[in-house]
């Protein structure tokens, strides 16, 4: 009896990973290593990431830099809080292809938006408040985004090589300060 | 059975918070989801619950979380809809009042203008010293827990640093709250960790003059656990 307990929980204990990732398909659990990147007034400690100044100019950033990878379909799954904000518009998770390709950024108040253009993600990353974040790379057709389980952004999706970076990330019309915590980081690839 | 139930939560413990939640829902809140497309799922619930100062709308993609809270609520709310969902995939919902005693209300004039902080040190979420010799809970239903001498200073065009006196023992943490002017209501704009009792915030062009207040604060139990697997491509 006890022994089909035992068994039963640790079924339970293991089963989110079986099952965590999202959309349908055989998706493998994915491990790519990163680099930590503290330029400027940036720093990084384990998973909180810090711009200390309002520097409006100079490139200020805290950030992971994942591996790169080639064609096939990436997802990557995060959960940031921000701890306290006194800038705005910084850019908080990005896939990378040859270039800036998808940059997801808040504003004072919550407001998230993609760098690309500006148009409004969603709403909701006020400090303190946890927003998890999806995204989906299917090379050679979309990227897609997901804001606390709603799609939010869908882009084309050229072929070539991507990478995910995460963290604080002054961008051109922006300036810190922020503290930001990311947790519960996973990838998945098929 | 109902030992082996309880043997099975207490070995899987805290992580497994679906598992309690479900063995002690809030008395007569029933929570209900129904998907109105492949993937949008409405909840709908009834029962209220007058002591409460909120509740909270949660979803996980697995039984055991992580949880993210969707919004906070008024009371009175008694539905929401989570809408362009990711495809194939298990939802998991449940609803979490929050109660606790909220400070006397300050209200502010900014001077406005563009976001952004011009002040090289702008204080983070901080414990002050020197707070008070006797805390109290703030789970009986009484205002002595309540933050008091609720303090803003206007640190720049659009930046507020708010300092309180936290007398409470056993708060999970503090919720600011604004009501801009011409609102019905207080709203939630950030949530910050226990013993807390500073906090700057930078604040939206329609809070140029708002009422400010702080709310000590802790979560009741979970509703039940509702599930829904949308579909889509």
């Amino acid at each position: 009896m006890l022994g089909g307990i035992l068994a039963a929980a640790s079924l339970l204990l293991v089963a989110p990973d079986a099952y965590a990732q999202v959309e349908s398909g055989s998706w493998k659990t994915w491990s790519p290593g990163y680099n930590v990147q503290q330029v400027g007034c940036g720093s990084v400690s384990g998973s909180t990431f810090k711009l200390t100044c309002s520097n409006s100019s100079g490139e200020q950033r805290a950030e992971r830099r994942y591996d790169t990878y080639s064609g096939g379909t990436h997802q990557f799954e995060g959960y940031f809080k921000i701890n306290s904000m006194g800038g705005s518009r910084i850019s908080l998770k990005q896939t990378f292809g040859s270039g800036p390709f998808f940059l997801l950024a808040v504003e004072s108040g919550g407001r998230m938006y993609s760098v690309e253009g500006g148009a409004t993600i969603s709403g909701g990353a006020t400090v303190g408040t946890t927003v998890r974040v999806n995204t989906v790379n299917q090379v050679g057709s979309t990227h897609r985004t997901y804001i606390n389980g709603s799609l939010k952004n869908t882009v084309n999706s050229p072929s070539g090589s991507y990478y995910d970076k995460l963290g604080a990330y002054r961008t051109a019309s922006g300036q810190g300060p922020i503290s930001v915590t990311w947790s519960n980081i996973r990838f998945w690839t098929k | 059975m109902k030992r082996a139930l309880v043997l099975c939560c207490a070995a899987v413990g805290a992580a497994l918070t679906a598992c309690s939640a479900a063995a002690q829902p809030v008395a007569g809140t029933t929570l209900a989801a129904t998907m109105t497309s492949p993937v949008d799922i409405r909840l709908d619930w009834t029962g209220t619950d007058p002591a409460a100062a909120g509740r909270i709308v949660e979803f996980a993609t697995a039984p055991d979380g992580p949880w993210t809270t969707l919004q906070f609520m008024p009371v009175r709310q008694d539905s929401y809809t989570h809408p362009d969902l990711m495809p194939q995939t298990s939802f998991y919902y449940r609803l979490r009042p929050y109660y606790g005693p909220a400070s006397d209300a300050v209200d502010v004039t900014v001077p406005g203008g563009s976001a952004g902080n011009d002040d090289k040190d702008w204080p983070a979420p901080a414990t002050l010293p020197g707070g008070p010799a006797v805390t109290h809970s703030v789970r009986d239903g009484t205002p002595a827990g309540a933050p008091s001498g609720l303090k803003a200073k206007v640190l720049q065009s659009n930046g507020i640093q708010f300092t309180w006196t936290d007398n409470a023992s056993d708060e999970e943490g503090y919720l600011v709250e604004d009501k801009p002017a011409g609102a019905a209501d207080y709203k939630v704009v950030a949530v910050l960790d226990k013993d807390i009792n500073s906090f700057a915030l930078i604040t939206l062009p329609d809070e140029d003059k708002a009422s400010y207040r702080v709310r000590a604060f802790y979560y009741g139990p979970s509703s039940n656990v509702v599930t829904r697997k949308t579909g889509g491509q």
